[in-house]
C-alpha cells in the first residue's frame, strides 16, 4: 500500500436543508482508509443527517459523496458498500440473534453453510456466543448493542457508519463498549465514522475529530491538536474546562520563540510558535486548569509568570481538587491539583499564587 | 375551632348527611348507576335474544336450533355469511395495506390525496356502495345499458364488492397507525443490508405488522358480516344472515327463528373477540426506544410501486366513481332513463322528514351518548373498585356487536311493560347511544391518562368537595372527550341502519331507513338525494367538531396561560 493513497470516503461540500432549516452548510472532509473519524457536536446540529446522506437515506440538496474514487450519491442504499449502525440499533424484534445477523447474507443469497460459520464467528467477534437463538427483547442493551455491531460487520463494509451507537447504555457500560469498538476497530481495521455528541468520547475514541457546529465544520484534527490548539473559543471550551485570559502582546522575543504578553494581573512570558501575532495584537490566552500551579502567597511577586489571587473555593474530589480562584476583582480561574493529598495545604479565603506554564495555548482577539 | 367543628357535625340536618354521604362514596354510587345502564340495555337484550332462541312454547326446547340446522336454506345462509365475511376480510386488508404504506412509505406528492380518498367512505353510510352498484350495474344500470353487459350486480358478487368498498376505510385507519408506529430504521436497516423494497416488505414490514393485520383483519370480519344494508339490498336470491333475521322478524314474525339466526350471527363475534385477545396477548414487539422518526419518502422500487399504484388507484377511482353517480343521481329524474336536471328528490317531503327525525333521534343520542361516555372513562380511570375491567369490557365491546342483533334485542326485550319503549324515538336514540360509546369512553381514557390526578387532589386539598371538584376540575378538563364521543355517536347513529331498521314505527322515519326502503323498492333518485343530504350533515359535523377542537384547545391554553 502507498502512502499516496486515494481516501475511502470523500464528501465534497455536502449541502442539505429541510424546508428553510439549513442543517449542513458545505461539509468537505476525507476518511482515509482503516482510519476511525469522529463527528462530534451538539443535538440537533446535523450530525445524524450526514450519516443518513452517507449511507443513502437522505438525499444531500448539493454536493458529493466518494466511495473508493467513485461517486456514490445516487445510488440507493441497498447498492451502497456503507453500512450503518442507527442510534435506536434497529435490531428486528421479530427475529433472533442469530437471524438478525445472517439477515444481510440471506439477502445476499450467501449458501447456508457459509451463513452459518459466519454467525458463529460474529457472534465469537462480540463475545455473544451461546445467544444465537435469544430473541432481541431478551437480550439487554448491552448485548444488543453488541449484535447491532456484529451485524453491520457482518460482511466488511468498506465505510462502517456509527450513529452515537453507546449513548443509550449506562456510564461504566459507555467506557467498556467504546473500548470494544475501538480494538475491533482497529484489529480489523474497518473505515469508521463515528457520530456522538459526547466530546470525551470523541477524544478517547477517534483518529480524527471533526467538530461541527450549527451545520458547518469548526475544526478537524486529531484529539491532541483539538484540546491543545483549537482554533476558536468555541473548540476550546468545547472539550474540557478552559481559562480564557485577554492579553496583549508587548514583545517577541525571537531568540526563544517567546513572547511578553501584559494581562490586567501582571505580566507572563510565553511560548509562542505562531508567527503571526506583532507586538500590540490583543490575545486570547487559553489556560487549561492542570497547567496551572497553585501555592500559598507570602505576599510579594518575586518568580517569573505568577499572579496572585484569592482561593474563593476548594472542591475535593478524590484524584482531583479543583481550586476556584479570584484575580483581581472579580476574575474567575480554576485551578486542578493532580493529586490534592501531596500537595501543600491551601485555605480558603487566604491570598495565593497562580503560576501560569509558558505553554499556553493563544487565539488572537476577535472584533 | 375544634368545638365549632363538633357543633357542626352535630347539628347536620338529613339532607345534610345525605349530601355528605354522596360525597364520599360518590364515585361508587356513579360506577354502579352506569352499570346498571350498561346492563339493562346492551347485556339485557342479547340476553334476551339468547332466551328467546332457547324458549319454545312449553318452556326449553331445542327445537329451533334443529330447525336452522336442518334447513338446507339457513346453513347455506350462514356459509354465505362467513364465506363474505372471509373474502371482504382479505381484500380489505390487502388494500387497506396497500394504502396504509402509500400514505406512510410512498412518494409525498401522493400520500394527502391517497388518504383523503381512503377515508372518504366513512362520512357516508357503508350502503351508499350498494347503491352505487346500482346506479352502474342494475337491471337499468349506466354501464349495463351503456355497454350493454349481461352482468347483474344483484347477488354475490355485488355484496362483496360494496362491503370492500365500505370497509377499506377500516382497515387502511387501523394499518395506517399501525405502520405509523414501526420505526423506520427498521426497514432502512433492512435497506441497508442490500435487501430490496419488495423483500423488506415480506421479510420486516409485514411480519412487524403481524398484529396489526390480524387485528385489523378480525374486525373487518365481524363488521361484514354484520353489515346490513348492503346484502339486503343487493343480495337478490342469495340469503345471507343479517337480512334473513329482517325477513324472519319483520316479515313473518318470527322472533324466535330471527333470534336463532341472531345467535348464530353473534358467535363468530364472540369468538373472536376471544381469539383476539387470546392470540394478541403478548405480541407486541417492543424495540429500544429512539425519538420518534418521520420516515422519509425513499425512491420505491418499481416492482413494488407499478402493484400499489395500481391498486390504490383502481379502488380510489372506484371510490370515487360510487361517490359522484350518487351525487349525479339525486338530482337527475330517473338517471339513465329521463336524464333532466330536478331538484324533486332533493326537495322530497318524505325524505327531508326522515332526516330532520335523524338529526333529532342522533342529537339525543349524542348527548346521552356523550355523557355517558365521558362519565364511564372517568370511574374506569380513577375508581377503585373491582370489575373496573369488566366494565370497560363491557362498553368497548357494543361496537363489534352485530347491530342486527341489537335491533332483535331490543324488540325482544322493551316490548312489553314495564320496560315498554318500543314504538318511540327514544328507543332509536337508546340503541345508537350503547354500541357506540367505545370511542367515548377510548377518548375519556386518554385524556384523563394525560391529567394528573394531583390536579384533583389539590382541589380537595384546597377544601373542596367531591362533588366540588368533579363539576369544577374533572368536567372541564373532560369536556374535548365529551366532544369527540358526542360526534362520533352523532356520525354513526346518522348513517346507521342495520339496529334501527327493526325498530323504527310509523311517523318516526329515519334516512337510513328511507335510504334503505328507495334503494329496494328502486327509487334510486331518492335514496341518492337521501344519501347526499345524510353525508351533508355528517360533513357538517365533522367541520362543527374540528372548529370546536380549535375552540376549545384556545380556551384551555389561555385559561392555563392565565393561571
Ligand atoms: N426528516 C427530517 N425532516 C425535517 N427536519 C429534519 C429531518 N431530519 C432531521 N431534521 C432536522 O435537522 C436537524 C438536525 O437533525 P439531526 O441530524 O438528527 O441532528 P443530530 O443527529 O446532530 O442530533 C434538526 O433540526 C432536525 O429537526
Ligand atoms: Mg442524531
Amino acid at each position: 500500500m502507498g502512502t499516496n493513497e486515494q481516501p475511502t470516503l470523500i464528501l465534497k461540500d455536502i449541502h442539505k436543508s429541510f424546508g428553510k432549516n439549513k442543517v449542513l452548510n458545505g461539509i468537505s472532509i476525507e476518511v482515509n482508509k482503516g482510519e476511525l473519524v469522529t463527528f462530534v457536536g451538539p443535538s440537533g446540529c446535523g450530525k445524524t443527517t450526514l450519516l443518513r446522506i452517507i449511507g443513502g437515506f437522505t438525499e444531500h440538496d448539493s454536493g458529493e459523496v466518494i466511495l473508493d474514487g467513485r461517486s456514490i450519491g445516487h445510488l440507493p442504499p441497498n447498492l451502497r458498500d456503507t453500512r450503518i449502525c442507527f442510534q435506536n440499533y434497529a435490531l428486528f424484534p421479530h427475529l433472533t440473534v442469530g437471524e438478525n445477523l445472517a439477515y444481510g447474507l440471506k439477502v445476499k443469497k450467501w449458501d447456508k453453510k457459509k451463513i452459518r460459520e459466519r454467525v458463529d464467528e460474529l457472534l465469537t467477534l462480540v463475545q455473544l456466543e451461546g445467544f444465537k437463538d435469544r430473541m432481541i427483547d431478551k437480550m439487554s442493551g448491552g448485548q444488543q448493542q453488541r449484535v447491532a455491531f456484529a451485524r453491520a460487520l457482518a460482511f466488511s463494509p468498506k465505510v462502517l457508519l456509527l450513529d452515537e451507537p453507546i449513548s443509550n447504555l449506562d456510564a461504566n457500560l459507555r467506557v467498556l463498549m467504546r473500548d470494544e469498538i475501538r480494538r475491533l476497530q482497529t484489529e480489523l481495521s474497518i473505515t469508521t465514522v463515528f457520530v456522538t455528541h459526547d466530546q470525551y468520547e470523541a477524544m478517547a475514541i477517534s483518529d480524527k475529530i471533526v467538530v461541527l457546529s450549527d451545520g458547518y465544520i469548526q475544526q478537524v484534527g486529531s484529539p491532541i491538536e483539538i484540546y491543545d490548539h483549537p482554533v476558536n473559543e468555541f473548540i476550546a471550551s468545547f472539550v474540557g474546562y478552559v481559562n480564557f485570559l485577554p492579553a496583549k502582546i508587548d514583545s517577541i522575543i525571537k531568540e526563544t520563540d517567546a513572547a511578553v504578553v501584559s494581562t490586567e494581573y501582571g505580566k507572563l512570558e510565553i511560548d509562542i510558535e505562531q508567527t503571526e501575532f506583532a507586538p500590540g495584537t490583543e490575545v486570547l490566552l487559553v489556560i487549561r486548569p492542570e497547567t496551572l500551579k497553585i501555592a500559598p502567597s507570602n505576599g510579594t511577586v518575586t518568580t517569573q509568570n505568577v499572579v496572585q489571587g484569592t482561593l474563593r473555593r476548594y472542591i475535593y474530589s478524590g484524584a482531583l481538587a479543583k481550586c476556584h480562584v479570584v484575580l483581581g476583582n472579580d476574575k474567575e480561574v480554576i485551578v486542578d491539583i493532580q493529586d490534592p493529598r501531596d500537595h501543600v495545604p491551601l485555605r480558603e479565603n487566604e491570598k495565593v499564587d497562580v503560576t501560569v506554564s509558558r505553554n499556553v495555548h493563544v487565539l488572537k482577539k476577535r472584533a | 375551632m375544634a368545638a365549632t367543628a363538633t357543633l357542626y357535625h352535630a347539628q347536620l340536618t338529613g339532607w345534610e348527611r345525605i349530601k355528605e354521604f354522596f360525597n364520599a362514596k360518590f364515585i361508587n354510587i356513579l360506577a354502579l348507576s352506569l352499570f346498571l345502564l350498561l346492563a339493562v340495555f346492551l347485556l339485557f337484550p342479547i340476553f334476551a335474544v339468547l332466551v328467546k332462541s332457547f324458549q319454545g312454547p312449553e318452556g326449553f326446547t331445542l327445537a329451533h336450533y334443529e330447525n336452522f340446522f336442518t334447513h338446507a336454506y339457513f346453513f347455506q345462509s350462514l356459509y354465505n355469511t362467513l364465506l363474505l365475511g372471509l373474502i371482504n376480510t382479505i381484500i380489505c386488508v390487502g388494500v387497506g395495506f396497500c394504502f396504509a404504506y402509500m400514505t406512510t412509505r410512498g412518494p409525498m406528492a401522493l400520500r394527502k390525496p391517497l388518504k383523503i380518498v381512503a377515508m372518504i367512505p366513512l362520512i357516508a353510510p357503508p350502503y351508499l356502495f350498494a347503491l352505487s352498484l346500482i346506479i352502474l350495474f342494475g337491471r337499468v344500470g349506466l354501464i349495463t345499458k351503456t355497454f350493454g353487459v349481461n352482468w347483474e350486480i344483484y347477488g354475490f358478487d355485488g355484496v362483496v364488492i360494496a362491503q370492500t368498498l365500505a370497509f377499506i376505510p377500516l382497515a387502511f385507519l387501523m394499518l395506517e397507525n399501525n405502520i405509523k408506529s414501526l420505526n423506520p430504521n427498521l426497514e432502512e436497516s433492512a435497506y441497508d443490508m442490500g435487501a430490496t423494497e419488495g423483500t423488506i416488505i415480506r421479510t420486516i414490514t409485514l411480519p412487524l405488522l403481524a398484529p396489526g393485520l390480524l387485528k385489523a383483519a378480525l374486525l373487518v370480519f365481524v363488521m361484514t358480516i354484520a353489515e346490513f344494508g348492503n346484502a339486503a339490498v343487493l343480495g337478490g336470491r342469495v340469503p345471507f344472515l343479517a337480512p334473513d333475521t329482517y325477513t324472519m322478524i319483520v316479515g313473518e314474525a318470527d322472533f324466535s327463528m330471527g333470534s336463532v339466526l341472531s345467535v348464530m350471527l353473534i358467535m363468530p363475534c364472540i369468538m373472536i373477540f376471544i381469539a383476539h385477545n387470546y392470540l394478541l396477548k403478548g405480541k407486541k414487539f417492543t424495540t429500544i426506544e429512539g425519538k420518534p422518526i418521520a420516515s422519509e419518502p425513499r425512491k420505491m422500487s418499481p416492482f413494488v410501486k407499478v402493484p400499489f399504484i395500481t391498486v390504490t388507484f383502481l379502488f380510489g377511482f372506484t371510490i370515487f366513481i360510487c361517490f359522484a353517480v350518487v351525487i349525479l343521481a339525486a338530482f337527475v329524474n330517473i338517471l339513465g332513463v329521463r336524464n333532466e336536471f330536478v331538484m324533486r328528490h332533493i326537495m322530497d317531503f318524505r325524505s327531508n322528514m326522515a332526516i330532520w327525525n335523524s338529526i333529532r333521534v342522533s342529537f339525543i343520542a349524542a348527548l346521552v351518548g356523550g355523557i355517558i361516555g365521558t362519565l364511564l372513562s372517568y370511574v374506569i380511570v380513577r375508581g377503585k373498585f373491582v370489575g373496573r375491567n369488566l366494565i370497560e369490557m363491557i362498553s368497548l365491546s357494543g361496537f363489534a356487536l352485530p347491530g342486527t342483533v341489537i335491533g332483535v334485542g331490543y324488540l325482544i326485550a322493551f316490548a312489553s311493560p314495564p320496560m315498554k319503549l318500543t314504538g318511540g324515538i327514544m328507543i332509536l336514540a337508546l340503541n345508537c347511544v350503547f354500541r357506540f360509546l367505545a370511542v367515548g369512553v377510548e377518548a375519556g381514557i386518554t385524556k384523563l391518562h394525560q391529567i394528573n390526578i394531583e390536579i384533583e387532589e389539590a382541589s380537595w386539598d384546597m377544601g373542596a368537595t367531591f362533588f366540588t371538584t368533579f363539576r369544577r376540575i374533572v368536567l372541564p378538563i373532560m369536556f374535548p372527550a365529551f366532544i369527540a364521543g358526542f360526534i362520533y355517536t352523532f356520525m354513526t347513529a346518522m348513517v346507521s341502519l342495520s339496529a334501527i331498521v327493526f325498530l323504527v314505527s310509523p311517523g318516526y322515519e329515519l334516512a337510513a331507513v328511507t335510504i334503505f326502503d328507495a334503494a329496494a323498492y328502486g327509487k334510486i333518485g331518492l335514496a341518492s338525494a337521501t344519501t347526499l343530504k345524510m353525508i351533508m350533515v355528517v360533513i357538517l359535523c365533522m367541520i362543527v367538531l374540528n372548529l370546536l377542537t380549535k375552540f376549545t384547545n384556545l380556551d384551555i391554553e389561555r385559561k392555563g396561560g392565565a393561571a
